[in-house]
């Protein structure tokens, strides 16, 4: 620690030249999770490209799986109503870009901006109806929507009934690292500036109670409604830079095993928080990368049993459970 | 257009595969309607019924209706395991059970049926696996049905019936009902609120475990680890258009369903048949949350 700390003033010192005074000073009143996140961010945009490929094709993999876990901890990390078929989304904007890439031509840019528009859409219609069920009635009304997605493309032939769109659109893997990056980044500013302030505060109160948030006047149904607009967004979104990834889309998009990782990555790293998301993809997505050619089915054993002991034992996932139990530290981990 | 006899042909399969639906159905009807809780890993036990019916019949030769018998044992068992081992926790000492218990009980057994999915995967493959049991047909009326779908949907509403004489005529059944409605007042009456929970959970995985047993009739493309994710939504769509915790509501919904699919298969094609039966729930959550039974 000793020998850390001259190395880091002098460090910081440095970012002081870089940055004007007063930006400095907004940068440092974000607190550490957000610098920190904002550090991690900038440092795969500026050392992507330089790394193997190998590394930058498993980054890009790594920033999807983020992504959907961001997106899934904005309507059941924030709000509490576990969104089951979250999957329905990834699977509508694989679609919808594969659709417009192949039928319309469109560029995959256009394609991905689709997909968010449809995933945000669905949204919108899905959350309408069944937002207003609690706990288990709106899990299962949610989890019935990827199955119906499932069979209604294996069953339309203008969607390769069930082989799905296989697409041919070369090895594009920097445009999708930085589309991917941009929005990360976004759902990530956005995941912690929903947690500040007067929204910040009302999301709480609507997780605890929602009866209680709307007699003291949260617009609760709005609330959610607009939370779970923007998480089918960018689940559409990242489930079209998926399809983009693996040149193609397949009815396998709506599988559930899809939808149940990424409600295990925010449940391993803490629902509802900002730093959580991300531990839990990083959890999840490392592992699967070293054991998917050993025992494939030994990750998601693995998952599995942690999601059990992590609900029964530690709610707080690890996030939240270090919050708990060290209080110092909370100012880093939020 | 479609013929009348095709339609009235896919209405008695639709009613037998109904009652098959609500026996499994059934299970989860119980657990839920009692604890207050709902079990996510549902399908997983349906598949371990499954295979269990299977493997009675590759060793002993039982067919699946002599198999549910041995299957429903040890859902007893593992349901009270189950209940001890996920609930327990949770539901303890409490007289309301809050957002926060379902919340967490329904994360755990997601869990749950993550791990029994892939256990299965890496015991049994993921090959599909068929049964041999042809007990021939029956020609009714110049319908032909299989005898089998017949034996296994009159097995199924006998499980009903008999869960219902249980529920209502006997004194751990009145219990179990005591229960579910006010557990402070149960509690009050002499009533153990642990073991009543843990022998309606151990039920209701008996009555789960012998309909996937039933169900092996009905898996034309075999049984595979696979099963539970797309039965496991079919009993939650069940439950909630019979309405939870009403007892006739899980033969009601199955018979619904059941019907949907078969009859709906005879004008569209089988994926819109599909979607459509797992769609039903969305208007019937939204018109009618407590199910379309009064």
């Amino acid at each position: 620690m000793t020998i850390l700390r001259p190395t880091f003033l002098r460090l910081r010192a440095m970012s002081l030249r870089i940055l004007p005074g007063h930006a400095w000073g907004k940068v440092r009143a974000l607190g550490p999770t957000a610098q920190g996140l904002g550090l991690v961010l900038a440092v795969l945009a500026v050392v992507g490209p330089v790394l193997p490929v190998a590394i930058f094709v498993l980054l890009i993999l790594f920033m999807i799986y983020a992504t959907w876990a961001y997106s899934i901890n904005l309507i059941t990390g924030m709000t509490g109503y576990v969104s089951f078929g979250h999957v329905v989304f990834v699977g509508t904007g694989g679609y919808a870009l594969g659709y417009g890439v192949k039928v319309w031509n469109i560029a995959p840019f256009a394609g991905v901006a689709l997909g968010g528009v449809l995933g945000a859409v669905l949204a919108l219609v899905i959350g309408v109806v069944t937002l207003r069920l609690r706990g288990a009635y709106f899990a299962i009304a949610t989890l019935v929507t990827p199955l119906a997605a499932f069979y209604i493309v294996s069953g339309t032939p203008a969607l390769g009934d069930g082989s799905g769109l296989p697409m041919n659109l070369g090895f594009q893997i920097g445009s999708q690292y930085y589309t991917i990056w941009a929005l990360l980044a976004a759902e990530v500013a956005l995941t912690w500036w929903v947690t500040r302030g007067r929204l910040g505060l009302g999301i709480r109160a609507l997780r605890e109670d929602e009866d209680a948030a709307r007699a003291v006047g949260i617009s609760v149904s709005r609330v959610k409604l607009i939370l779970y607009i923007l998480s089918g967004g960018f689940a559409g979104a990242a489930g079209a830079v998926f399809a983009w990834y693996v040149s193609g889309v397949f009815p396998d998009s709506f599988n559930l095993l899809f939808s149940l990782t990424m409600l295990a990555m925010i449940i391993i790293g803490g629902m509802g928080t900002v730093l959580g998301p991300m531990l839990g993809a990083v959890i999840v997505l490392i592992p699967h990368q070293i054991l998917i050619r050993i025992l494939p089915q030994g990750e998601p054993i693995a998952i599995g049993v942690s999601v059990i002991l992590i609900a029964l034992f530690l709610p707080g996932g690890i996030v939240g459970t270090i919050r708990q139990y060290v209080p110092d530290a909370r100012r880093y981990f939020e | 257009m479609a013929e009348v006899g095709t339609v009235v042909a896919s209405l008695v399969y639709g009613v037998l595969l109904g009652f098959v639906f609500a026996a499994i159905a059934h299970g989860l009807n119980l657990i839920w309607g009692v604890t207050k809780v709902v079990n996510a890993a549902h399908g997983e036990f349906i598949m371990l019924g499954a295979y269990g019916a299977y493997f009675l019949n590759l060793a002993w030769g039982l067919d699946p209706l002599l198999a549910s018998v041995v299957d429903a044992g040890l859902g007893l068992a593992v349901g009270v395991v189950f209940y001890f081992a996920f609930l327990y926790r949770e539901l303890r000492g409490k007289d309301e059970i809050g957002l926060q218990s379902e919340l967490v009980t329904l994360v755990a057994t997601f869990g749950l049926s993550l791990v029994l999915v892939n256990v299965g995967i890496i015991a049994w493959k993921g090959d599909p696996r068929g049964l041999r049991y042809n007990p021939g047909n029956i020609v009714l009326g110049g319908l032909s049905v299989p005898l089998g779908g017949v034996y296994v949907g009159l097995a199924s509403l006998g499980i009903i019936a008999i869960s219902h004489v249980f529920l209502s005529r006997t004194y751990l059944g009145n219990a179990i009902r005591a229960y579910s409605q006010d557990i402070a007042a149960a509690k009050l009456m002499g009533v153990n609120p642990t073991s009543v929970a843990a022998i309606a959970t151990g039920i209701g995985f008996a009555m789960t475990m012998a309909g996937g047993a039933f169900l092996t009739v009905y898996l034309r493309a075999g049984i595979t680890p696979f099963v539970g994710l797309t039965y496991a939504p079919i009993s939650f769509v069940i439950v909630v258009l019979g309405g939870r915790g009403k007892m006739w509501g899980s033969l009601v919904g199955g018979v619904t369903i059941g019907v949907l699919l078969d009859v709906l298969q005879v004008f569209v094609p089988v994926e819109i048949a599909y979607a459509a039966a797992f769609l039903v729930v969305i208007p019937v959550l939204a018109l009618a949350p407590e199910g379309i039974l009064r």
